[in-house]
């Protein structure tokens, strides 16, 4: 009888939800239009971002003054804001923080660079035989978007052969110095061999190996969560339409529970909203491309994305019932609630990239619950994460949305026996 | 035998937040099965208030309501399928169709299947909504949407159904639909209560009437035994100009107990009016006041309403 009941709630409400017209271009056709524009729009945008201050942490394992070299160079550089570890820090702990996104980049230079790099210039001088080139490591947090990584990586480069060609000059001078004062030392090659001393930084180091996050990477799951959290605005209008036309003092002359009413409220925008998210995805796997866009990659794990999907819905919903249950007019409700999940989007890192945010801003995303939802995405779709990864970033949406449930049960229960 | 009785409300009291004065002062009230009852006042007396606690939807801050003999606050859900509620506003989804209204509504209360089918047909055929039955109710008319709230509180078939002035706004003809509607559900058994301020309603329909004011029920009793209680007594004098203040200061220093002035009209109540009466005629003389009528007796609720409470039934549309 009391799932009859649930059922008749649920399917008034699709009929309300369905048949309104307004309310269907909010919760879909906007997201979608809104979606593809925003990611083709930023896909540009990102290209350009010159004056970003990119944080480095730099593990030098060398001795020699190729390893300080390296460290001055970067210090010195225009955008880079260098943080040396400490000398025996723990480099696995260092790497796990950057593929979580905790730090952004890392180089490692190695312990043997300084005579790596000797050997290296004598070897161009054709004073000895090839030498191998010194390999610098570089990892970098794996939701950081495309372009921002590969400034960084040619900066890095660019520093590499400025040390190398100074090292050759100073090689080629030691040598000079050599032959004036031995004329009957050994000489070097004719031809100085093309072999480099730094081995050059490929864009594939990123930590895990993951696949390289894109842009539609960070836009498509940021702004479906923005999507989803827009449901505040038709829940609370047919909600407080339902108390302005007299259909809830009708309601409250019926046997009734509480629970039936909300979950008759709940059911309905949990089906829209992975409607929604299932429309969004694949908006940015097969309909972004045809743009010039990249292809969404969505990582390996089904089960994360629905535990993070159904989460995140219920976060919404939860708090779309609070503003519904707490707002007294319609305007109130799609005003407030507009305006409020717009501000939790720019504060969460949706409308910009949280990476790009100055440190402070970084640290009040943390408040909103679409920045959850968001890293949580982000663990699966870049960082390769499972279910384990996307558990933690569920767990804080789903306490967030009993919280918001139990308020609004609490408000409804106020409002049904006054 | 005497009848069962649906409704009885004890030293029940409402103050709503911030009010000065209850909505509903220390009422009592006792409603018999099957009586067509009509709770009269004006607009703020009370009315709707005293129709939310006797319906279970309004706690009261004192008092009891046992509603066929079960305590509301003990058990309201025990009594819920007894109850049929029309309030005020239309209290349907205008987005959905007439069936689809019905249907939600039934199915709230468990209704389902052939029975639910069932009372639909009934509930549409009582409202005579055959034609609109696929119509989403935003599209029907203002006195289409009345009779399908009053479908809606009906779908159940409850024992006691509850309306809060569901005339209001709504055309002749709709309205005297929904009087012979009514009717006929009373005459078939069902308890009704009715909130209005229009008279000629209470006089034609109801054979139980309670006048409420400032949230107290004033007087009770059948249309002819009220007037026959409360107007016989009555003298109304009709000036032509609205009465001077000086005039009415000393008039009603001498009359203080017995007699109103509202306007140009005043209203003597008294077991002995043929000597007050000469005094006032007397005195309006002396003050150059114009006499246009004088009327003997409240020939109508409308007026008895004026004598009990000193205002009109109509100062003003809202409830």
């Amino acid at each position: 009888m009391i799932f009859h009941k649930l059922w008749v709630m649920v399917v008034k409400e699709l009929r309300v939800i369905l048949r309104d017209k307004e309310a269907l271009l909010i919760l879909f056709a906007l997201p979608v239009m809104f979606v593809t524009i925003m990611s083709l729009a930023q896909q540009d945008a990102f290209k350009e971002k010159g004056g970003v201050t990119l944080p480095v942490t730099v593990i030098n394992k060398d001795a020699g003054k190729i390893g300080q070299g390296i460290i001055d160079a970067l210090s010195g550089r225009k955008g880079f804001k260098v943080d040396v570890a400490a000398p025996g820090a723990d480099e696995a702990a260092i790497k796990k923080d950057v593929a979580a996104g905790r730090l952004k980049f890392a180089i490692i230079i190695p312990a043997d660079a300084a005579e790596k790099v000797d050997a290296g210039v004598k070897a161009q001088l054709g004073l000895s035989p090839s030498a191998a080139a010194v390999r610098v490591e570089f990892i970098s947090d794996p939701s950081m978007q495309g372009t921002i990584r590969k400034i960084a990586i040619s900066s890095i480069n660019r520093i590499l052969q400025g040390i190398e060609t100074t090292a050759l000059l100073e090689g080629v001078t030691r040598m000079n110095e050599r032959m004036r004062r031995y004329p009957a030392g050994p000489k070097p090659a004719d031809t100085p061999k093309q072999a480099r001393l730094f081995a050059e930084i490929d864009d594939d180091h990123s930590a895990g190996n993951a696949p390289f996050p894109t842009s539609v990477q960070q836009n498509m799951p940021a702004w479906t969560l923005f999507a989803m959290f827009f449901l505040v605005i038709p829940l609370s209008a047919t909600f407080v339409r339902e108390a302005q036309q007299g259909s809830l003092v009708r309601l409250k002359s019926m046997p009734v529970p509480t629970w039936i009413f909300v979950a008759g409220k709940m059911v309905p925008y949990f089906i829209i909203n992975q409607i929604q998210f299932v429309l969004m995805m694949l908006t940015g796997m097969y309909l972004l491309p045809l743009f010039g866009s990249e292809v969404l990659e969505i990582g390996h794990s089904w089960g994360g994305i629905a535990l993070l999907a159904a989460s995140a819905s219920i976060a919404a919903i939860g708090y779309g019932l609070l503003i519904a249950t707490f707002c007294k007019t319609g305007e109130q409700a799609t005003t407030f609630g507009g305006t409020s999940v717009i501000i939790l989007a720019a504060v969460g890192g949706i409308m910009v990239p949280k990476f790009v945010m100055p440190s402070y801003l970084q640290k009040m995303t943390a408040v909103s619950p679409m920045s959850w939802g968001l890293e949580g995405f982000l663990d699966i779709f870049v960082r390769n994460g499972t279910v384990a990864e996307a558990f933690p970033h569920s767990l804080r949406l789903l306490a967030f949305a009993s919280i918001c449930i139990g308020l609004a049960i609490f408000r409804l229960y106020q409002i049904l026996s006054r | 035998m005497p009848a069962k009785l649906m409704i009885e409300v004890v030293k029940t009291r409402k103050t709503y937040a911030g009010a000065k004065q209850p909505a509903v002062d220390d009422v009592d009230l006792t409603i018999p099965q099957g009586t067509f009852f009509g709770l009269l006042g004006p607009n703020g007396a009370g009315k709707t208030t005293l129709l939310s606690i006797m319906s279970g939807l309004l706690k009261p801050d004192a008092g009891t309501l046992t509603v066929a003999g079960v305590n509301v606050s003990r058990n309201f859900d025990g009594v819920k399928r007894l109850i049929g509620v029309v309030p005020q506003e239309l209290a349907v989804y205008p987005i959905l169709t007439v069936r689809e209204n019905l249907s939600f509504f039934g199915g709230m209360f468990g209704l389902r299947g052939k029975k639910l089918k069932a009372r639909i047909a009934e509930c549409v055929a009582i409202a005579a909504l055959e034609s609109f039955v696929d119509t989403r109710a935003e599209f029907l008319s203002g006195g289409l949407k009345r009779r399908l709230s009053l479908a809606a509180g009906l779908v159940h078939e409850p024992e006691i159904l509850f309306l809060d002035e569901p005339t209001v706004g709504i055309d002749p003809q709709t309205r005297n639909f929904i009087y012979d509607s009514l009717n006929r559900l009373n005459s078939a058994g069902m308890t009704i209560i009715y909130t209005t301020h229009y008279m000629e309603e209470v006089e034609k329909m109801c054979n139980d009437i309670a006048i409420i004011d400032h949230g107290k029920i004033i007087a009770r009793g059948t249309a002819a035994g009220l007037l026959a209680q409360y107007g016989a007594n009555v003298v109304t004098i009709k000036a032509r100009e609205a009465i001077p203040p000086a005039t009415w200061r000393q008039l009603t220093a001498d009359h203080a107990a017995d007699l109103s002035v509202d306007g140009n009209i005043i209203t003597l109540k008294s077991d002995g009016h043929q000597d007050a009466l000469a005094e006032i005629m007397a005195k309006l003389r002396q003050h150059g006041v114009t006499i246009r009528s004088i009327h003997m007796g409240a020939e109508n609720l409308e007026e008895m309403f004026l004598l009990l409470t000193g205002t009109s039934l109509r100062d003003g549309e809202a409830p």
